[in-house]
């Protein structure tokens, strides 16, 4: 009966095999269309299957999975993501003639994150994040013929893997220290006995976070972010900058917000320095792009430095911030992707900020969704965007941080710099020299999910109240055993 | 403390796990050095899986300290991903070579035009 509980996994996996093996029918059409639809239709049962376990706790697969509401609406944010990459990816280049393989590698990522999502054991988040770390380095590679991207896949492979074993060496450490791998009982040794001076466990703190951190690309960890980003098929980038961040972020809850909340201090001031040098070297670094996917490279770095303070606060209510601005924070940078997709097919150097001047002006309703998420990104009110970081900042203060809060603030202010160049490029640059070389029609799944992706940002901030009850129960899930 | 403790708990049945944890973190910094100053993909791999299976040590020496299994299923797992991470980087690498050759062959193929 248990096993129902691991229903959004298996079916998310099973349909990954499915599409796969549509990808090698002799129909062409089947051929060409066929996995993308079963992909997304099986995501879609996976979702709703989530949805009825809604409310529900269960542990199954000998506790390595559990079922509850932070797991269920991490399910509903992967499974968001990955569908509206699979949207965007429609009649992209990369997947010509190999759909199969891409729908496929693209669900089974979302396969190993829901895994780590509702991960009950040490073993689990491991295996979880390697499943999409190995999907993903395939997919960064996936345009065999470009040679940017296979060396994108390439030099995410390498950082990857030495992420990982950081990350496994702290696992395993944890283990050392509590005696067991499954996640309540680390949580229930560490209250009994006082470890405060156990090296071992500090050890396992550092190497931890320096793992998740590489996942998060966290600054000091950041370096492949904007190689490895500005190399990959660009729908594959928008899907690294939103599902496998919160990939991390997930991970970083169900270890350090879970088990180890007791011995905050051991964590705290850590995570919470990564947190301001990724705030200032990402907002920073970011001034000075000209390639608008390097620019949201480094505005993801700053990002995770946003959503890290809520993991330093250490409490339900930082906890419940990091959900919420995770979900504005897909949508964000998911809109802000999907123009930059739209651009590129019309014009060759479509990427650059540059072939952006006057856009707006030509296309208003995709000038629009751009200039929307920018905003949200650099946090003006009423946007869910600045809901976000005012929940961030506020439960950092609480917990007598005020240094991060600033820190942060003092980050946002900066981001102005860039966020609003790209506004101001597109609506009062001189009309672009690059023009679209015809006026493409956009095919109607990319206006489809590029519109869903606005509509977030808005819905998002309309809905704060509602969708912070869910982000609180979520998080209140965290702490119970 | 812990590390005060492990020579005695299990010194009577083998090695203690001092020797384990002294072994892994050799190896793991031997693989971190190599990630650090090697610039040969194939040797990148071979530094990284160093670093792994020296996670492994680590797991199977903590295993047999607390006499549980849990340990050792883990060390099994991370068995399986290290080699599919290393199927995909040859992979990689072969496809990176195979490109590179394509390019010289099409400006030899040029020059004689």
């Amino acid at each position: 009966m248990n096993t129902l509980a691991a229903a959004p996994p298996i079916i998310v996996a099973t349909t990954a095999l499915l599409a796969l093996m549509a990808g090698l029918f002799p129909q062409r059409l089947v051929r060409r269309e066929g996995p993308t639809v079963i992909a997304i239709v099986g995501m879609l049962v996976a979702a709703v299957m989530s949805i009825l376990l809604w409310g529900n706790r269960i542990v199954a697969l000998g506790g390595g999975y559990r079922i509850d509401h932070l797991s269920v609406l991490f399910n509903l944010i992967f499974i968001g993501c990955a569908v509206i990459t699979l949207l965007l990816s429609v009649n992209e280049s990369s997947g010509v003639d190999r759909r199969g393989e891409y729908a496929a590698l693209v669900t089974t990522a979302t396969a190993g994150m829901i895994l780590v999502a509702g991960a009950g054991d040490l073993i689990m988040i491991f295996l979880g994040i390697e499943i999409l770390s190995v999907a993903l380095y395939v997919l960064c590679a996936l345009e065999l013929w470009r040679e940017r991207s296979l060396e994108s896949g390439l030099k995410y492979l390498i950082v990857g893997a030495v992420g990982s074993s950081f990350l496994l060496y702290g696992l395993a450490f944890l283990f050392g220290t509590t005696g067991s791998v499954n996640l309540t009982k680390i949580g229930a040794s560490l209250t009994q006995a006082s470890f405060n001076t156990e090296p071992l466990l500090w050890i396992a703190v550092t190497l931890i976070i320096v793992g998740l951190g590489f996942k998060a690309s966290a600054a000091p960890f950041h370096m492949w972010t904007p190689d490895v980003y500005e190399g990959a098929p660009t729908p594959v980038t928008a899907f690294m900058a939103t599902a496998t961040k919160a990939v991390a972020f997930v991970a970083f809850l169900r270890i350090f917000a879970g088990p180890l909340i007791d011995i905050v201090h051991t964590w705290q001031i850590a995570i919470g320095v990564v947190a301001a040098v990724s705030i200032i070297i990402g907002n920073v670094a970011a001034l000075v792009q000209t390639n608008l996917k390097r620019m949201l490279a480094y505005s993801s770095i700053a990002q995770a430095g946003y959503l890290l303070i809520g993991v330093a606060a250490g409490t339900v209510q930082g906890a419940q911030a990091v959900l919420f601005y995770l979900l504005a924070y897909a949508a964000m940078t998911l809109a802000a992707f999907a123009v930059v997709i739209i651009r590129e097919r019309e014009v060759d150097n479509g990427e650059d900020l540059a072939s952006f001047s006057g856009y707006g002006r030509a296309r208003p309703f995709l000038g629009g969704i751009m200039t929307l998420a920018m905003l949200s990104l650099a946090g003006f009110p009423p946007l869910s965007g600045f809901i976000g970081k005012f929940l961030l900042f506020g439960a950092a203060a609480e917990q007598h941080l005020w240094w991060l809060a600033v820190i942060g603030a003092l980050g946002s202010v900066i981001s102005l710099g860039y966020y609003l160049r790209v506004v101001g490029v597109m609506w009062f640059g001189a009309a672009g020299d690059p023009e679209p070389r015809k006026l493409l029609n956009v095919s109607s799944p990319v206006t489809l999910s590029t519109a869903a992706c606005g509509v977030a940002i808005l819905g998002f901030a309309a809905f704060a109240g509602p969708l912070l009850t869910v982000c609180q129960q979520a998080a209140m899930s965290l702490l119970s055993p | 403390m812990l590390i005060g403790t492990l020579s005695t708990h299990h010194q009577a049945t083998g090695v203690p796990l001092s020797w384990y944890l002294a072994l892994s973190g050799a190896m793991f910094l031997l693989g971190l050095l190599g990630v650090l100053i090697r610039r040969n993909p194939l040797l990148l791999l071979l530094a990284v899986e160093l670093m792994l299976n020296a996670s492994n040590i680590a797991l199977v020496g903590f295993s047999r300290y607390w006499n549980v299994s849990d340990g050792q299923i883990f060390a099994l797992v991370v068995m399986v991903v290290a080699a599919a991470e290393v199927v995909i980087g040859l992979g990689l690498i072969v496809a990176v070579y195979r490109q590179r050759l394509a390019l010289d062959v099409d400006a030899l193929s040029r020059l004689k035009g």
